[in-house]
């Protein structure tokens, strides 16, 4: 038995974490959030596709690494480290659902050579409620409105999700652009009338509910470090009442709270991606309690990093607002926290 | 990263699985209800417990052969903390002395220490009790002011303890005591002192859960021969630290385990008393979620014991959540259940699954003994994130 990571696995944390310093200094994320519509480049794409992470689990025999969740999160952890615009969760859990299917070999291997990006397109309502007319299929053709779908203006194809089933449309897309508070994700409005090939079972997207709760849990370990760190720095610098602020017991209480989120956090984590590779019994619940727990986890330490700095905490020119961003978007999909608090409950047969 | 448990580690836990099932022959919450139990039947049995688990070899899990101990690991011993609160087996009754006292003497005390204290301390012959606090030394225990001052082959003692667990149920107490006024840690020596001691004083203290697990300790001029001081003279803040660092450990996972199986007799009786609503839902989940996140910090911790890693000072956040969570957790169930979930267990009408107005109670304790959430803090800003000291 072994916490820590395998050699293997600390040396794809080292070289993760020294390719996005050297690839995604704080500058430049900032630059291409404020400034490049697309959300990154195409160049930023396919640098991600040499190094292997489009390819990172996918299967050998579509030039994928092959690797588990664990490798997953430890590059899902680095890249919400570095604040890493960009689709890669989104690509990389619309290729699992498409591998999961079968038969998509060709596209699976464009995709991970960075050829081509597909997103999944399964929000029939910008807000959550029961008043929704899902998307429909008449004939062969998808017809309807999509929301929230990430990087819609330049996913080549789309996974569209009606009641039953689950479809691969094509592109071109006429995309509404629907702008959040966080400048790392694009999300984009569809509407469909589109010719479709179905790909399978709309339950087909279950399948990678774990995953998704795992990915996006890994990235907010990854945001409440990083946030964590830039707090403990300033706090020990910044000087009020002629000593440094982190020397106040007002403070230190709250930081030690914020480790005891962030290290929890990273226990749950950890934890359900061992329990997802393994296929342990407690995976599902594993999962939707690290989701879960992480997404509030990341809204107390990124909020608390912003009130600790003070002022300097609420402009645009500290890094920490896109850390807290990036929480909140997580925080709502790839599971929110209501869906996975449901999921725990059915995991551990609470059933009503 | 692994977090199988060993083929040998799978094996132990059948094996105690099993031995569980032979000989605990009612859970905890049974025995408890039973009308004839009293605060001392209910001591008598878990002395008991403690002496079919020693007779079994199931003590001293990572002490050496040669005093009694298993020779086992810290591996070994999280399993059995979580298989005992799953089985819902009584607590042994000189859980002190053997977390806490034995430890350290294993670690400082001499061989004629260890052969004289340890075998009686696992045969629950010689109950010991812990002499820490101080009515004015609580958190700020290097403040602690019962002196102990040399005279011939004697230490002379004289000052009050306070809150002193198991003081009204033992034989023995490890005291930390002054040896020297002038220096404020190193002054502190670890003695040990036999209860009748003359000069000594044990009066009971009620607990806010009506009974008197602690109490409180009285020395005037009592008399303790040298060779009960454990370590050297003026190793006794050190020791203790230690022996605290055992005591905050490690306990996460046998925490999921008993709160997962009331949460489980929580979500029966929602369904029972037909509480399908959303917001008791979302209690329910937000319950198991942080349970479950607590459950993967002992999975680490023992993971980390595995793989041959002391716990440091980071034990600390451990011991925060679990004393935090549980009191979140039984205040959530009493939410719940409504009203009934007030009644003692002595009425007809209490559900017989948890005793859980006394745990709603009891949840108090736990984040202030052993080092209060305060205490946990302020370890966890300044020993791990070394964050500055407060000037003054």
């Amino acid at each position: 038995m072994k916490f820590d990571l395998s050699e293997d696995q600390a040396l794809l944390r080292q070289s993760t974490r020294d390719f996005l310093s050297s690839q995604w200094p704080p500058e430049r994320a900032r630059r291409v959030m404020e400034q490049e519509p697309r959300g990154y480049t195409q160049a930023d794409w396919q640098r991600l596709a040499e190094m292997g992470y489009l390819g990172l689990i996918l299967p050998a025999n579509v030039g994928g690494q092959g690797l588990g969740a664990i490798e997953l999160a430890i590059v899902l952890e680095e890249v919400g480290r570095a604040c890493m615009p960009g689709p890669y969760i989104d690509a990389v859990l619309a290729a699992a659902v498409l591998a999961a299917a079968g038969g998509h070999d060709a596209l699976l291997r464009d995709i991970g050579a960075g050829k081509k990006l597909v997103t999944l397109a399964f929000e029939d309502s910008p807000f959550r409620g029961t008043r929704v007319t899902p998307t429909r299929c008449e004939g062969a053709r998808v017809r309807g409105r999509k929301y929230f779908i990430p990087f819609a203006a330049q996913a080549d194809a789309l996974l569209v999700a009606t009641p039953d089933t689950l479809w691969l449309v094509a592109k071109p897309f006429d995309v509404v652009e629907m702008p959040t508070i966080d400048p790392a994700q694009r999300f984009g409005e569809v509407t469909f009338d589109h010719a479709a090939t179905a790909v399978g079972p709309a339950s087909l997207l279950q399948r990678i509910d774990r995953l998704a709760a795992v990915s996006a849990s890994a990235m907010l370990l990854g945001i409440m470090s990083r946030a964590m760190e830039m707090t403990l720095e300033y706090v020990q610098t910044r000087q009020a009442f002629k000593r440094p602020i982190g020397s106040f017991q007002a403070l230190q209480h709250r930081l030690a709270d914020m480790l005891l989120k962030t290290e929890s956090t990273r226990s749950a984590v950890y934890r359900a991606a061992w329990c997802y590779d393994t296929n342990d019994a407690d995976a599902a619940l594993a999962c939707a309690a690290a989701k879960a727990y992480a997404g509030d986890a990341a809204r107390l330490v990124c909020g608390e990093s912003i009130q600790m700095h003070g002022g300097i905490g609420f402009t645009w020119e500290l890094d920490l607002h896109f850390y807290f961003k990036r929480a909140k978007t997580l925080e709502q999909f790839y599971g929110s926290t209501e869906v996975q608090l449901e999921r725990a409950l059915a995991a551990a047969g609470f059933q009503p | 990263m692994d977090l199988q448990l060993t083929e040998q580690h799978l094996k132990f836990r059948d094996e105690l699985r099993a031995w569980l099932r032979a000989n605990l022959l009612r859970p905890w919450r049974d025995a408890v209800r039973d009308p004839h139990a009293t605060e001392d039947s209910l001591m008598e049995l878990r002395r008991n417990w403690q002496r079919k688990l020693y007779a079994a070899g199931y003590l001293g899990m990572d002490w050496p052969r040669e005093w009694g101990g298993r020779g086992a690991t810290a591996v070994e011993g999280a399993i059995f903390e979580e298989e005992l609160a799953r089985a819902d087996a009584p607590q042994i009754l000189n859980f002190l002395g053997i977390d806490l006292l034995g430890p350290a003497l294993i670690h400082h005390g001499s061989e004629a220490q260890r052969r004289r204290f340890i075998p009686p301390m696992l045969a629950a012959d010689e109950i010991w009790c812990q002499g820490f606090s101080e009515p004015g030394a609580g958190s700020d225990l290097a403040s602690l002011r019962t002196s102990a001052l040399i005279d011939g082959d004697d230490f002379v003692l004289n000052g009050q303890k306070i809150w002193t667990t198991f003081g009204p149920w033992a034989d023995w107490i490890f005291v930390l005591a002054r040896t020297d006024s002038a220096d404020r840690h190193g002054g502190i020596s670890f003695i040990l002192c036999k209860l009748d001691t003359p000069g000594v004083t044990v009066r009971r203290l009620r607990q806010i859960t009506g009974e008197s697990e602690f109490g409180e300790v009285f020395f005037e001029d009592a008399r303790v021969p040298r060779e009960n001081l454990v370590g050297q003279i003026g190793e006794g803040w050190r020791i203790a630290m230690t022996v605290l660092a055992y005591e905050r450990g490690g306990a996460s996972l046998a925490y999921a385990t008993r709160l997962g199986r009331d949460l489980a007799h929580l979500a029966a009786a929602c369904k029972e008393n037909g509480r399908t609503d959303a917001a008791t839902r979302e209690k329910l989940g937000r319950l198991l979620v942080e349970n479950e996140v607590m459950r993967a910090n002992g999975i680490r911790s023992l993971a980390n014991f595995a793989d041959a890693k002391v716990p440091g000072p980071e034990s600390s956040i451990e011991k925060l959540f679990w004393s935090e969570f549980d009191k979140r957790f039984r205040e959530t169930a009493l939410d719940i259940l409504g009203p009934g979930g007030q009644l003692l267990r002595t009425s007809a009408e209490a559900r017989p699954d948890v005793d859980w107005s006394r745990e709603f109670l009891w949840s108090r304790a736990g984040t202030i003994y052993s080092g209060s959430s305060e205490i946990q803090r302020n370890i966890i800003a300044k020993r791990v994130l070394n964050l500055p000291t407060e000037g003054r």
